[in-house]
């Protein structure tokens, strides 16, 4: 590498550090969120916090890779350089933390991220005033030890939180060694896809290009993985103990809200449920109706075909009688009435 | 040998240097745009119920087709991914065809909504719109185009009410939930369904978004968002995938019950394919389905690959099933330029072939 390369090289990382600077002052002063808080609700907000993150995670990998030390691409341009494993493994040193990163920043901002639920909620207990909450963090150190005393039940419930926080940790623990286990072969992935690629025209040539076949190489590799009877073990797992945990959390916070007469989960699932019971009821109710409405119409209709038919056999009749003057009209009317007459008549009999 | 890696260092600076400048400029851009709205093609509300709400969409001109059609869309998510943007919308496009088309909106289930049931959606909820819609038009049967998991409501719902469905059309629709490249069913089959929505009561829309963003965790969570910057500079393609970002994120709460339901008789035990369902009190027999079929799926689907999809040939007694394998992705199928040009005259086509 030439040191023209290297000072290319070292001013771009000079202009990358000064630029990230810059956009970073720019979006606070613009009332932008912190990049890596939790993401707030406004979609712009949130889509740029998750640019930011990603942009943060691509920036860094950047300056890494484009780096002019040892693990920089500037090494691996020589010849058979990126064969070596030594100059490898330190050139693909750069691609490990974006994956994590993105793994850990999908994590905090979901539903999954347990960590600052525990804490919110022992804070709420705390704040609450729920004697013997305080000694939570130590309570790992009471398991195996007999309950006793006025606060009997209220140890061993705690006791059965610590040990489903702790069998929690654990399994995550596993879940994110799992994880780790990506990385290093994405970058095997990666290696062998290089490989492929020293033909003149199947070469890289930019970092974008390298970027994307990282990407490529580190999503076969977490689908490989992900689609393992291993990660399906501990994935379920995973969320079996952090239910676990959330399910000793609202029984606990159910008994302290029945003690000061607050309604319970419990409670309103029971309302919930004869509510849900009574809108299937009032559906029901009202498809009867519908139904009995389109017998109802349907008997009426029934019987003005009827009537129609009667009107028109007794039409004909009068046609053959041999009547003068106007007792046709008579006859009509008599029969409009009777229609009349008929069709209460059947209607009240319903009734 | 060569090197892989053919970069110039005063190209890859240059590279660089162009991100950054385009980042500054198109921040500005960003900032200025605001929230963006779907295609909100002009629509009449028939009937609300709860949360639900049945829409007739009304396009510029009469429909010709005698019998109309309802879009049944999955509970995850909203039914918008059909009415995106203009020049993006199956409604739209099946509107230009001539299609006369109904959606229902399942909307945001709350905590009042923690109960409902299968059984609820399907012969409740979406039996009552089947029934508004033949009312009002005088007919005894009339279209179902189902999608994704609605795709599998729709074919619950002919096998139970086969009276009710004239012609049935699929899309990206899981059947066979225990194919070997079915991501989403290999995750659930060591949970324990019955703790986890004990547990959480409705299923929070954020933890099905951090579930959908793990399938493909760098390319949906980074790769996408860098990709952005090369789009900053012009305001319309930043505008639609602002649009997109909306409806990804914007995806309703999971009613308890109806996802324990879900997950344990479809995802866990299988039950749609091994005929064993039942809805309610109701057996679920595909066999029971001889309507004409027209199962559309995407050949690069990661959320109901192929394979799930196209078992259902195998499994319904209609002696007029059509597929079709579109070119695309899950999304793809509905926003995509091919997508277009293909999915909705090939659907009016099919449907005007059995008029």
């Amino acid at each position: 590498m030439s040191d023209q390369g290297h000072d290319f090289l070292k001013d771009y990382q000079a202009f990358a550090r000064q630029s990230w600077d810059s956009w970073m002052r720019y979006l606070q002063q613009s009332g932008a969120p912190a990049p890596f808080g939790i993401p707030p609700s406004a979609p712009n907000d949130d889509l740029l916090t998750r640019s930011l993150a990603s942009l943060k995670a691509y920036g860094s990998w950047l300056q890494q890779a484009a780096g002019a030390g040892p693990a920089g691409f500037g090494p691996m341009m020589g010849m058979g350089n990126w064969q070596q494993p030594a100059a490898m493994q330190s050139f693909l040193a750069a691609f490990t933390p974006p994956f994590a990163q993105t793994v850990a920043g999908i994590d905090s901002a979901s539903a999954f991220g347990l960590d600052h639920q525990w804490q919110s909620w022992l804070q709420a207990m705390q704040r609450a005033g729920m004697s013997g909450v305080n000694g939570m963090n130590a309570a790992g150190a009471m398991q195996g030890l007999p309950a006793f005393g006025l606060t009997r039940e209220m140890q061993l419930d705690q006791q059965a939180l610590a040990a489903a926080i702790n069998d929690y940790v654990q399994i995550n623990a596993r879940y994110h060694a799992l994880l780790q286990q990506v990385s290093t072969r994405g970058i095997a992935r990666l290696q062998e896809m290089l490989g492929q690629r020293t033909e003149p025209g199947k070469q890289l040539d930019s970092m974008k290009a390298l970027y994307d076949l990282w990407v490529d190489a580190m999503e076969e590799a977490y689908s490989e993985l992900a689609l393992s009877d291993e990660y399906r073990d501990v994935f379920g797992a995973m969320v079996n103990a952090q239910m676990q945990v959330r399910k000793l959390q609202q029984q606990q916070t159910e008994k302290m809200c029945r003690e000061l007469g607050i309604p319970t989960r419990s409670e309103v699932h029971s309302l919930g449920q004869r509510v849900q019971q009574l809108r299937r009821d009032l559906q029901a109710s009202k498809q009867r109706e519908f139904h009995a409405g389109s017998n109802e119409v349907g008997a009426l209709q029934a019987e003005i075909a009827e009537l129609k038919r009667e009107l028109a056999a007794s039409k004909a009749a009068a046609k053959v009688r041999p009547i003068a003057g106007k007792p046709e009209e008579g006859n009509g009317k008599s029969a409009a009435v009777s229609r009349t007459k008929t069709a209460r008549s059947a209607s009240s009999k319903r009734k | 040998m060569q090197t892989p890696l053919h970069i110039d260092p005063q190209q890859a600076f240059n590279e660089m240097a162009a991100l950054q400048r385009k980042l500054a400029a198109g921040m500005q851009n960003l900032r200025g745009l605001g929230e963006q709205e779907y295609a909100n093609t002009p629509r009449e509300e028939v009937y609300r119920e709860d949360k639900l709400t049945l829409w007739h969409i009304k396009g510029s001109d009469r429909p010709t087709a005698k019998v109309p059609t309802l879009i049944v869309y999955a509970l995850v998510n909203t039914v918008w991914m059909t009415d995106l943007q203009d020049d993006r919308s199956l409604v739209r496009n099946l509107l230009a065809q001539g299609e006369d088309v109904y959606l229902i909106d399942w909307g945001y289930p709350d905590g009042a909504d923690r109960w409902l049931t299968l059984d609820d959606y399907l012969n409740g909820y979406l039996d009552r719109c089947v029934d508004i819609i033949r009312q009002r038009h005088g007919l005894e049967a009339i279209n179902l185009l189902g999608i994704c998991q609605g795709g599998t409501f729709s074919l619950c719902y002919t096998a139970m009410h086969p009276e009710k469905v004239k012609n049935l059309i699929t899309m990206v629709t899981p059947v066979d939930f225990r194919t070997p490249d079915n991501m989403l069913s290999h995750w659930v089959q060591s949970m324990d369904v019955d703790l986890f929505v004990d547990a959480m009561g409705n299923i929070p829309a954020e933890l099905m978004n951090w579930v959908y963003l793990m399938l493909k965790p760098l390319r949906l969570n980074q790769q996408k968002y860098i990709s952005m910057v090369d789009i900053l500079d012009n305001p319309a393609e930043l505008k639609n995938f602002l649009r997109m970002e909306r409806w990804i994120f914007d995806s309703p709460d999971q009613a308890g019950e109806a996802f324990r339901q879900f997950i344990k008789e479809f995802f866990q035990q299988n039950k749609l394919i091994k005929g064993d369902l039942q809805i309610g009190r109701q057996p679920v027999d595909l066999g029971m389905i001889s309507q004409p079929i027209l199962n559309i799926y995407a050949t690069q689907d990661h959320l109901v690959p192929p394979d799930a999809s196209r078992p259902l040939g195998r499994h319904v007694s209609t002696t007029d099933y059509t597929e079709l394998a579109f070119k695309g992705g899950h999304i793809g199928i509905y926003v995509s330029s091919r997508a277009q040009r293909e999915v909705a005259p090939a659907i009016h086509q099919w449907l005007r072939d059995r008029t």
